[in-house]
């Protein structure tokens, strides 16, 4: 049944060559939107989810994780002497204005972390010593950032906000939201390139004692004065979700998503339905002759699921490539596992609703009307 | 031929048509009296406008008679519900129409086999059948061509074969050779004849041509809504 449903279709190439086309652009745009989102909420959560910290504490009020608020030292140790936490970690994240070898000037998210950081650290070294970065004055960056920063080597030396900054390690992948090299250096130093007094910082991260789970450890840190507190996987959901809902660009990718989506279903429908119109006698032939609604309605729905094979492996393919070519602009297109099988099943359900005013026509159409003529 | 004796494979009774309802009613057919036997062929005249699609769509279960009653191999059939009546026409009919309605996009072999697993959706052997029956309708070498590489008999023979797809006892024409030459469609008719003869198969034919009553066994003539007269002919007789 399979092959004679191909075959009905197949016999207009042009039409199913469109009926192809249709759904593959709806994959590709489905695909490539959605994984642009993927990336840039990736991206904005991207220090948080590689922390090893159970709980992050921030000012109270901190809606953003990137334009946080600073808290003074004294918070440091309110945090230290509540129940349950085995250990703190300061950091700081604020931007400074990275000064270019021709004068340029671009703006930098400076990530100062404490020597012996161990709940945040650069992760994925390729080149450079990350241990150096808590010398004065050493920064680590990251190599897809360096037609911004102007630089191509470790060893680069630039001023960040008037202060010397020497390229001393080499990351790969640490990309942020803002589109702001993250820069990261010691705390102290980081305290200079941003004009944060001495005793500031914006976060502290925190470590449980054994036993002590995160959630029962940020609700009780939540209640000191002046502080907000969140376990890892809540504050990175905040993060995305407040660059996702208040730019509107969450809203702007899956609309374009969407509407993909629309372009498939009426290209697929008309299709279908106008390859139904053709053949309507000769299902109406076959109803006569005895055939059950459900026989005629599986060779329209293998149609459907014909054409969103044929549609998702094309519109795949072209996802791929643009990928492939975002990359090369610096932008993150994460096509996952999920969001791959998701949109597999997206494409035959949206091919299957396609084809639902074809299985109407034919439930509807009276075998004695095959005698009219 | 046709056995006066012989049990009827399917019979209407005083069947009545009308559609609409009020001053909008239209009665299409009147009292209604036909029976149909194994081995014959029916030939069902009348002008246009006389009830002869009516009455056929109402002999092949496709339309319900307003009142009156048809019977399927001694079974009343008049009051079951539509869902049972897809299964009662796979088992007993088979149709041939004037415009063939085979898919373009299918082979001789795969329009009969289609037809074959949609009547019966269990059945193994749909293929080696359909190969059968296109054997046995004179289409042995052209059961791969599709139907646009075939002549208007042929296309015929292929339609006939699908009817017969499933083993129907009874094989309904709607004008079957209309769209034929002379010579193609007395060939055709001889390959109804051939199947009534034969394999015993009852065989009706709506048809406005006269040529085609040499091969009939008996001819109703519809006017009006009313079977005016059913004729054995005299070949038959």
């Amino acid at each position: 049944m399979w092959n004679l449903a191909r075959k009905i279709l197949l016999h207009d190439r042009i039409k199913f060559a469109v009926a192809a086309a249709g759904v593959s652009i709806s994959v590709m745009l489905v695909l490539v939107q959605i994984g642009l989102y993927l990336g840039f909420m990736q991206n904005a959560s991207n220090l948080i989810d590689h922390s090893k910290a159970d709980v992050w504490v921030v000012a109270e009020g901190s809606e953003n994780f990137d334009f946080s608020g600073p808290i003074d030292e004294r918070a440091v140790y309110k945090v230290l002497s509540t129940p349950g936490v085995a250990r703190v970690e300061r950091m700081l994240l604020a931007f400074g204005q990275y000064r270019n070898a021709d004068g340029g000037q671009q703006g930098v998210q400076v990530v100062g972390i404490e020597p012996g950081a161990t709940m945040l650290a650069p992760w994925s070294l390729v080149g450079g010593d990350a241990a150096r970065i808590h010398e004065p004055g050493k920064i680590s960056v990251d190599v897809t950032e360096f037609a911004k920063l102007g630089i191509d080597q470790v060893g680069a030396r630039r001023e960040i906000s008037g202060a010397r900054a020497e390229v001393v390690a080499l990351t790969r992948g640490i990309r942020s939201f803002t589109t702001s090299p993250f820069v990261f250096t010691n705390l102290d130093t980081a305290r200079a390139y941003t004009n944060f007094p001495a005793d500031k910082m914006t976060f502290v991260l925190v470590e449980a004692e054994p036993g002590v789970s995160p959630e029962t450890l940020a609700e009780r840190l939540s209640k000191l004065p002046n502080l907000d507190a969140y376990t890892t996987p809540t504050m990175s959901a905040r993060a995305r979700h407040y660059w996702s809902s208040r730019t509107g660009v969450g809203a702007g990718f899956f609309t374009t998503a969407a509407l993909g989506v629309i372009v498939g279903l009426v290209v697929v429908g008309q299709i279908l339905y106008n390859g139904t119109l053709e053949h309507l006698k000769e299902y109406g032939t076959l109803k006569a002759m005895g055939a059950r609604n459900g026989a005629i309605v599986r060779v329209i729905l293998y149609q459907a699921v014909i054409s969103a094979v044929v549609g998702f492996v094309l519109g795949g393919g072209l996802a791929v490539a643009s990928r492939a070519a975002m990359t090369k602009a610096n932008l993150t297109v994460l096509l996952t596992p999920d969001l791959v099988g998701a949109t597999a099943v997206l494409t035959v359900v949206m091919c299957c609703v396609a084809a639902l005013l074809s299985v109407i026509k034919v439930l509807r159409l009276d075998p004695a009307s095959v005698f009219k003529g | 031929m046709s056995n006066p004796t012989a049990t009827p494979v399917a019979s209407l009774a005083a069947i009545s048509k009308t559609y609409g309802e009020g001053e909008m009613a239209v009665t299409a057919l009147s009292d209604a009296d036909l029976s149909i036997y194994p081995g014959e062929i029916l030939l069902i005249e009348g002008p246009s406008g006389s009830g002869k699609t009516t009455l056929i769509s109402i002999l092949g279960l496709l339309l319900k008679p307003t009142t009156g009653a048809v019977f399927v191999d001694g079974r009343d059939v008049t009051a079951l519900h539509e869902r049972e009546l897809p299964a009662i026409r796979a088992r007993h009919f088979g149709f041939v129409f004037q415009g063939f309605n085979l898919f373009p996009a299918l082979t001789a072999l795969e329009n009969v086999a289609l037809a074959i697993k949609m009547k019966h959706p269990r059945a193994k052997d749909a293929e080696l059948q359909s190969r059968r029956l296109l054997a046995a309708v004179g289409l042995e070498t052209r059961m791969h061509h599709l139907p646009a590489n075939l002549s208007g008999g042929q296309k015929q023979r292929v339609a006939i074969a699908r009817a017969l797809g499933g083993d129907p006892t009874i094989i309904l024409g709607d004008e079957p050779t209309a769209a034929l030459d002379t010579k193609t469609a007395l060939g055709v008719m001889e390959l109804l004849r051939g199947l009534a003869t034969e394999q015993g198969r009852a065989v009706v034919v709506v048809t406005h041509d006269p040529r085609l009553e040499r091969f009939a066994d008996r001819v109703a003539r519809v006017e009006d809504g009313r079977v005016v007269a059913v004729e054995t002919m005299r070949h038959a007789a």
